[in-house]
């Protein structure tokens, strides 16, 4: 399975220097798109992109990319992972244990 | 099903009894199962979030890196050796199965190369172009360790919720619901049991 890694230029330039094939360059208005055809793509194990760009993705799609398992979605910069994580803990078990 | 709607008799009490059995074992099976996974997650968590803090770190390092290579290199020159490389982290996933819950392993195969194996010409870059591609191998390498451990959290949280959804509906809605059941039967035959002495004192009574 390959990284896929999507976002503007200056974030994706960095993940070809370590060898990442699968890099999509898209602005604002490609994004969506982009990211669904990744989803349907079966041999991209995990998907690299930046928070500030998964914020601006529909709530539906966004809310499908974290309980995505297969590819597993990391978020990069801010703390954006975390805080989904944190909801889910508080939802799961009640309690804030993110601290 | 409400607790008055069941047939009064001998063999619905005794099945009853039957399914309030199996339903106090199958919920403290699922209490067990709820805590174990409990456990694990804590465990999980600690090394969540150590890896979040690193990857962060990472991040901040590769992007400084490359934005010095960018500042004296200049960015066409980052951009035509990053399309330069050719060899392309491979990620093979298996499963792991936590008490039933079926979590993936990530394995990874050369992301940290040698310099010289990277596949771009040493002379014709600068050592600052070097040092961010060693940068986001070490991110690429911790992104593979966050995206093991965040999707195994993710998986058992998912399944202590539902776990724990069916602990709640045995232990508040089912364990309940037949337990008046039963006590609506058993009074309801023992009531029967009374009408039917009075009928028979009547009856005697009448003969006599």
């Amino acid at each position: 399975m390959e990284l896929a890694v999507v976002g503007n230029g200056e974030f994706v330039t960095g993940f070809r220097l370590a060898g990442i094939r699968k890099v999509h360059e898209a602005n604002d208005n490609e994004l969506e798109s982009t990211v669904r055809s990744i989803l349907e793509d079966p041999k991209v194990g995990i998907l690299i992109m930046h928070e500030n760009d998964l914020k601006k993705l529909p709530e539906i799609l966004k809310l499908k990319l974290n309980e995505s398992v297969e590819p597993t979605v990391v978020t990069l910069g801010g703390t954006g992972e975390s805080s989904n994580l944190r909801d889910k803990i508080k939802q799961s078990v009640g309690v804030d244990l993110w601290k | 099903m409400g607790a008055t709607e069941v047939k009064p008799t001998r063999s619905e009490l005794i099945e009853i009894k039957k399914k309030i059995k199996l339903s106090e074992s199958g919920h403290k099976l699922l209490k067990m199962k709820r805590d174990g996974l409990i456990l694990e997650f804590f465990e999980i968590l600690n090394q969540a979030k150590d890896v979040r803090s690193e990857l962060d770190a990472a991040y901040e390092e590769a992007n400084t890196k490359i934005g010095i290579a960018k500042a004296v290199e200049g960015t066409i020159s980052v951009k035509s050796t990053a399309f330069a490389l050719s060899d392309e982290p491979d990620i093979e996933l298996e499963s792991n199965n936590i008490m039933g819950v079926v979590v993936p392993k990530i394995k990874s195969t050369s992301v940290s190369k040698p310099m010289n194996k990277r596949g771009y010409g040493i002379l014709g870059t600068s050592s600052y172009i070097d040092e961010a591609a060693e940068a986001y191998e070490i991110l690429v390498e911790k992104i593979i360790l966050a995206a093991e451990i965040e999707t195994t959290i993710k998986k058992l949280l998912d399944d202590i919720e539902k776990t724990k959804r069916r602990v709640n509906a045995l232990e508040f809605k089912v364990i309940p619901e037949l337990t008046e059941s039963m006590t609506f039967i058993k009074l309801r035959l023992e009531e029967m049991e009374r009408e039917n002495t009075f009928r028979l004192k009547k009856i005697k009574d009448k003969a006599e």
